[in-house]
């Protein structure tokens, strides 16, 4: 293998790093507070990709505005479905994580139902599906703007979460949620705002992959074990997870390079298996105590 | 007087009605299609028993129970498509399309029948084994390891779909003959393979309920409630725990192999997350905590999706969703718990009754 194959594979690798963080952010944002094992992650990716192609096709909503309708419609989606049945399961680990099977089960037929299985399209702007060249390589535009948005969701998330009171409040609840009760910090109103703003990422993800692949009612169910894998690896940390997707992401691409993508895929999941033997509480564990 | 649910000579009663009703099914149905599809029920009861031995008794929820399923009924695929493979044309129609001049290494223990019998049960079960052990040991349970044997499942999802020249990829393996032992041949649409099915769920339903009754069962029980006390009391908790997942992976891996045997064909859709989750969803609906209740999960969900939901499958796939929900919700321990609950309430209003019975046996102890 010569340097510029591997050049090539690292630069690829930063945009599947990129796409698997975005895929990741929402759930380690809802699992990082709350502790919610949310299996209906990928449907609400699959909902964000609905929700831009229907705002496109019914309203004719300019693309890069879809994105952020997408984290509105899939927002109030998780806000009432945290209002109407995770929150009387937040001590109950493995009752979440089947409810939320259940939800996903139920959304994906929804969907199903209401716009039927055949494939949807969204359309981006000409200059989207353009290549940029870097050097020998060439990389689609679109997967720029994918890199470009992931940044800016990672940055906006550092800033929420570190740099104002609402960020202070929601690291003390995931720290100790009765001792940042007691200190008069709604709990409950954290767990909701967060869960709401975790489904609003996955929305977010949703806008962005109904583009690099087809809309489809069952688009949903590959995410969501791959996301779950860096929030784990990374421990449920913003950090964690960043850098699980960039150390995945490159491998993928550097493996796929030697062999092909699936089975790239498959030694991938094996390292993280034998990594976990290690590692369990992932690469940035967290020192709070979670309940 | 305690709840009859749990009297123990009661139960065993319930299991005997259970199987005496499903085994004189063959006497009844003449229609072969049928009696195949009543069989492929006593697998999906066998797929919930294996759930809910693992989840119920040893509070390990696997969502990748699919794997020991779907590589046992590999196993068995390629035992059969062997059988009819002959010294003049030694390799799988398959194979040659993908322009494959030798049978690969591990194509060559199925080509005896009773290699690719015991391969198709052990290799699972030694795959239980070791990942189990490589999991438990470093602590991951609870949700963890329930996200590890999803991620696993898809792992090999994608590897069986991508090796197309090995496993048949997408289209999967179809045996062009229905299994052969010795001279004797099932014809998967015969009562034979029904009794054969029937057998199988019956000693695995009765080492499992015996299983649960042991000791062994009750130190499982105990780290389902709390595994850090268990280890406290120095119990070697990950070898329980990898004893039962690896059981539990055991009798899927047979349910797979019966799979095949009745429906002559294998795709890596039967390592889907969907048929997984079935599984989890039928044992949760019945009931985990019961190896009978799960089974009955089983058979109410499937038989509901055969006889209501051919026509309205997408609306009864949304019904199940809600349900599934309202039961994890409201109901933790499925449609058992009502029976439980019903049943106390007879134990309660009998009272006079049981209260003479075991007046009549002090009597005659007396006697």
């Amino acid at each position: 293998m010569d340097l510029g194959t591997l050049a090539n594979a690292l630069i690829l690798g930063v945009s599947i790093a990129s796409i698997w963080l975005v895929a990741a952010l929402g759930l380690t944002v809802i699992y990082g507070t709350a502790g919610v094992i949310n299996m209906a992650h990928g449907e609400l990716i699959m909902l964000g990709a609905y929700s831009t192609y229907m705002l496109q096709v019914y309203l004719g909503v300019p693309y890069l505005i879809c994105i952020p309708a997408s984290f509105v419609i899939v927002a109030l989606v998780g806000l009432l479905l945290e209002r109407g049945l995770i929150r009387y399961l937040y001590n109950r680990p493995l009752d979440t994580l089947l409810a939320t099977c259940g939800v996903s089960l139920v959304l994906m037929q929804s969907v199903r139902l209401i716009f039927g299985s055949d494939p949807k399209y969204i359309s981006v702007p000409e200059i989207f599906s353009s290549n940029i060249a870097l050097g020998s390589v060439s990389i689609s535009t679109f997967r720029v703007i994918i890199l470009a948005v992931t940044a800016l969701l990672v940055f906006g998330l550092w800033f929420l979460f570190y740099k104002t009171r609402f960020g202070v409040q929601v690291r003390a609840v995931m720290q100790n949620k009765e001792m940042a009760a007691s200190f008069g910090i709604n709990a409950g109103r954290v767990y909701m705002l967060t869960f709401s703003l975790g489904a609003g990422l996955a929305g977010v993800a949703g806008s962005l992959f109904g583009v690099l692949a087809i809309v489809l009612p069952t688009m949903g169910a590959s995410y969501v074990v791959q996301s779950f894998l860096m929030v784990v690896v990374g421990g449920g940390s913003l950090a964690g997870s960043v850098a699980a997707s960039a150390a995945t992401g490159e491998m993928q691409s550097v493996l796929a390079s030697f062999t092909n993508a699936t089975l790239a895929r498959f030694i991938i999941f094996v390292l993280i298996v034998v990594f976990l033997r290690f590692r369990p509480q992932g690469l940035f564990a967290q020192g709070g105590v979670r309940r | 007087m305690g709840n009859i649910y749990h009297d123990k000579k009661l139960q065993w009663l319930a299991y005997a009605v259970f199987f005496a009703a499903i085994g004189i099914v063959p006497l009844f149905v003449g229609d072969a299609f049928l009696l195949n599809q009543l069989a492929t029920y006593g697998i999906y009861a066998m797929l919930a028993l294996s759930i809910s031995l693992c989840w119920g008794f040893g509070g390990i929820l696997n969502l990748g129970q699919g794997i020991s399923f779907g590589l046992g009924a590999y196993g068995m695929a390629m035992t059969m498509q062997m059988q009819t493979q002959t010294d003049s044309n030694p390799i799988p129609p398959f194979m040659l399309n993908n322009s494959l001049e030798h049978l690969p290494w591990f194509w060559e223990p199925f080509s005896s029948t009773a290699g690719g019998l015991i391969f198709a049960v052990a290799v699972p079960t030694f795959f239980c084994a070791v990942f189990g052990s490589i999991m438990f040991r470093a602590r991951v349970s609870g949700v963890f390891f329930t996200i590890m044997t999803l991620a696993m499942l898809s792992a090999f999802y994608t590897i069986i779909l991508d090796q197309q020249a090995y496993t048949g990829g997408a289209n999967g393996l179809t045996p062009p003959a229905s299994l052969q032992i010795g001279s004797f041949e099932i014809d998967p649409y015969s009562a034979t393979a029904y009794w054969i099915v029937f057998a199988l769920l019956c000693v695995a339903t009765v080492l499992a309920k015996l299983l649960t009754q042991s000791s062994f069962g009750l130190v499982t029980q105990a780290i389902r409630d709390d595994a850090e006390r268990v280890r406290f009391l120095g119990y070697n908790v990950a070898g329980y725990e990898t004893a039962i997942y690896t059981i539990s992976g055991m009798i899927a891996a047979i349910a797979g192999c019966c799979w095949v045997m009745l429906v002559q064909y294998v795709s890596p859709a039967q390592l889907d997350v969907s048929l997984s989750l079935s599984m989890v969803i039928w044992a949760a609906i019945g009931g985990r905590n019961s190896l009978l209740w799960a089974m009955i999960g089983a058979f109410l969900i499937q038989g509901g999706q055969s006889y209501l939901g051919d026509q309205f499958l997408s609306t009864w796939l949304l019904l199940l969703g809600g349900f599934f929900i309202v039961v994890v919700r409201f109901l933790p321990n499925g449609l058992a718990s009502l029976a439980e609950a019903g049943l106390g309430w007879l134990s309660a209003r009998l009272p006079s009754k049981s209260g003479r019975a075991i007046e009549s046996v002090t009597a005659e102890e007396g006697a």
